[in-house]
């Protein structure tokens, strides 16, 4: 085979790289849309044909989302349910995952099946009974009302996540704290824990995405303004006549940016956790 | 290899030996301590999950009323279900749903494997794609929706004048009922298929070099590699992939809402948005739970089918 040495800019043209160029063109633009009209003025938003290039540049949307349209309170109701439900997903997830996938107990193998199932459970099907018991407690429009849904319905898949991993930890370790004399608990908390590290992040971060973007319980549960979520706060935004893209767009990116970082920073886990097996979108 | 769980078969004994001398004692205890860990979470699923499951199936059983001082059931009825049964919106939507969830499933199946074959043969910036990659499938739908939307938008959206530019007219994507579905579809494909590529990706790399050695010795074509070879190594990773994404898609709820609500008509009516609209709009929580229990079915035998057809099973070795 005739080796010929490309020069310049040539040797990128080739088949992959176009390809690499062309998917990230197809995911690209719309997020570029996204961003460059969150720029536009209210008035520029809106005319024919398009501004390709936000000119000129305003902040003046990202202002009105907080202080029209109370951007600002969906944004603090959202960290609040996402952060309280993650953090307890985590909690009861590590001991049980820990429990299914380390100790000899029966009939676990059935339980973690009938998990998956759950996890794959479409949430309309819940969403009747639900919001009858809510009613009942007087829980409709609070916080615990989307805490409670989130925790339970994001558990099962944590717990899958946390037990493989828990499944690699070797034996050893938890036998010297045994040996030590040290209380379960404590061996849970100062051995597994470390080790199980990796688990921990990943089923993290899908539980805060998943709660993050969830919106159907949202909408019904929380039908109050001071209670609205990020995805309902957004989707009510103006009237049924008008749609105030440039304020949605500059919601949009904020709400975008923490879990971008977050899964950026992360993105290892997130991975990891797409290829564990339990693959859940 | 992309299973359930790798290590299900491992004895659990080995996990935990029990210390010579009273190995009965110990184990008994250790369950006992499994339980306790594992009752929290465990209780707490099925409060939140199992219960209200069946309260939907007696609720879709039974006459209801929604009243101001709550809702009320009285006897118990099949009238719910054939209502249903023989409801044109809810035959519509349940080909709509079916139709959405086989060609958006299909359709990012596919591109999602080219992609990742492209990038499993990227040698620089593969860290940047996955982090572009994650992006969309980090997103929220409704906003993912509202970009369309806007994209969409027929007096002043992107699309109509790229189509406007090259004289094809006005498109009103999303006021008239084939184009709204293929629009919404792509907003679907656009935000998941990204999804697809880094899962299959992961499994791509996963894969035995040997094998690709011995079809090179063999003069394998490329296409030939690819259609015998790889194909079905990738088979666990691209079923439970499949599986997990029809589910999904089977549930649509957010995009219809947001971006056409249903409509135009009823042409974009998914069974969850008809269910949410006989519950929170028509009051009819009778019908609405058993539209929710159909759909609950019907997810329950897609579900048990696809495992079988892959031949997956969950939890066991299978590569």
């Amino acid at each position: 085979m005739r080796n010929r040495k490309r020069t310049g800019w040539h040797r990128f043209i080739n088949g992959v790289n176009i390809s690499t160029f062309l998917v990230a063109l197809f995911i690209g633009l719309p997020l570029y849309w996204l961003i460059a009209s969150s720029f536009k003025t209210p008035v520029n938003i809106g005319v024919d044909p398009p501004q390709y290039f936000p000119d000129p540049l305003s902040l003046s949307n990202y202002k009105s989302a907080f202080v029209d349209y109370d951007f600002g309170i969906y944004f603090r109701n959202s960290l609040i349910v996402t952060l309280i439900a993650t953090a307890l997903v985590l909690f009861l997830g590590t001991l049980a995952g820990y429990a299914l996938g380390r100790l000899p107990m029966r009939g676990k193998f059935p339980m973690l099946v009938a998990l998956l199932m759950i996890s794959v459970f479409p949430e309309i099907a819940l969403i009747a009974p639900l919001y009858i018991l809510l009613e009942h407690l007087h829980w409709l429009d609070s916080f615990q009302a989307l805490i409670i849904p989130y925790t339970a319905f994001n558990l099962p898949f944590a717990i899958w996540i946390l037990r493989n991993y828990m499944l690699g930890i070797p034996k050893e370790m938890e036998e010297t704290g045994r040996i030590d004399g040290a209380s379960p608990l404590r061996t849970v908390w100062s051995i597994i824990l470390p080790q199980a590290l990796p688990g921990i992040f990943t089923a993290g971060i899908f539980c805060f995405t998943a709660c993050w973007t969830e919106f159907l319980m949202a909408l019904t549960f929380n039908s109050s303004n001071s209670f609205r979520t990020i995805p309902v706060g957004v989707s009510l935004f103006g009237t049924i006549d008008i749609t105030p893209f440039a304020q949605i767009f500059a919601a949009a990116v904020i709400a975008t940016v923490p879990i971008g970082i977050l899964v950026f920073i992360f993105r290892k886990f997130v991975i990891s956790g797409l290829t564990s097996g339990a693959v859940k979108g | 290899m992309t299973t359930i769980s790798s290590a299900a078969e491992q004895p659990t004994a080995a996990v935990v030996a029990p210390p010579a001398g009273r190995p009965d004692v110990n184990r008994k205890k250790l369950a006992r301590l499994g339980w306790l860990f594992s009752a929290p979470a465990l209780i707490f699923v099925a409060a939140v999950t199992i219960f209200p499951i069946l309260y939907s199936i007696v609720m879709s059983l039974r006459n209801v009323q929604v009243s101001g001082g709550g809702i009320k059931m009285t006897g118990i009825t099949g009238a719910n279900y054939s209502a249903v049964i023989h409801s044109s919106v809810w035959r519509y939507a349940l080909g709509f749903t079916i139709l959405y969830t086989v060609v958006t499933v299909l359709v990012e199946l596919v591109l999602g494997t080219v992609i990742a074959l492209v990038l499993e043969r990227l040698t620089a910036g593969r860290g940047w794609m996955m982090a572009l990659l994650l992006i969309p499938w980090s997103m929220i739908t409704v906003i993912n929706a509202e970009v369309w939307a806007y994209i969409y938008q027929p007096t002043y959206g992107v699309l109509q004048a790229i189509f406007q530019a090259v004289g094809l007219g006005h498109p009103d994507v999303l006021g008239t009922p084939t184009p709204a579905i293929i629009g919404m579809m792509v907003a679907d494909i656009w935000k998941t298929t990204p999804f697809v590529a880094i899962i299959v990706l992961a499994g791509l790399v996963m894969l035995p070099g040997d094998v690709y050695e011995a079809a090179e010795i063999d003069g394998a074509s490329g296409w030939y590699t690819f259609w015998h070879v790889t194909l079905p190594l990738l088979r666990p990773t691209l079923a439970l992939a499949v599986m997990f994404r029809v589910l999904q898609a089977f549930g649509l709820f957010d995009l219809p809402f947001v971006l056409t609500n249903g409509g135009p008509g009823t042409s974009t009516t998914s069974l969850a948005v008809l269910g949410y609209q006989a519950m929170f709009k028509n009051l009819d929580f009778g019908g609405g739970a058993a539209v929710a229990s159909t759909t609950a079915l019907l997810v329950l035998i897609g579900c048990l089918i696809s495992l079988r057809t892959f031949r997956v099973q969950v939890g066991k070795e299978n590569t």
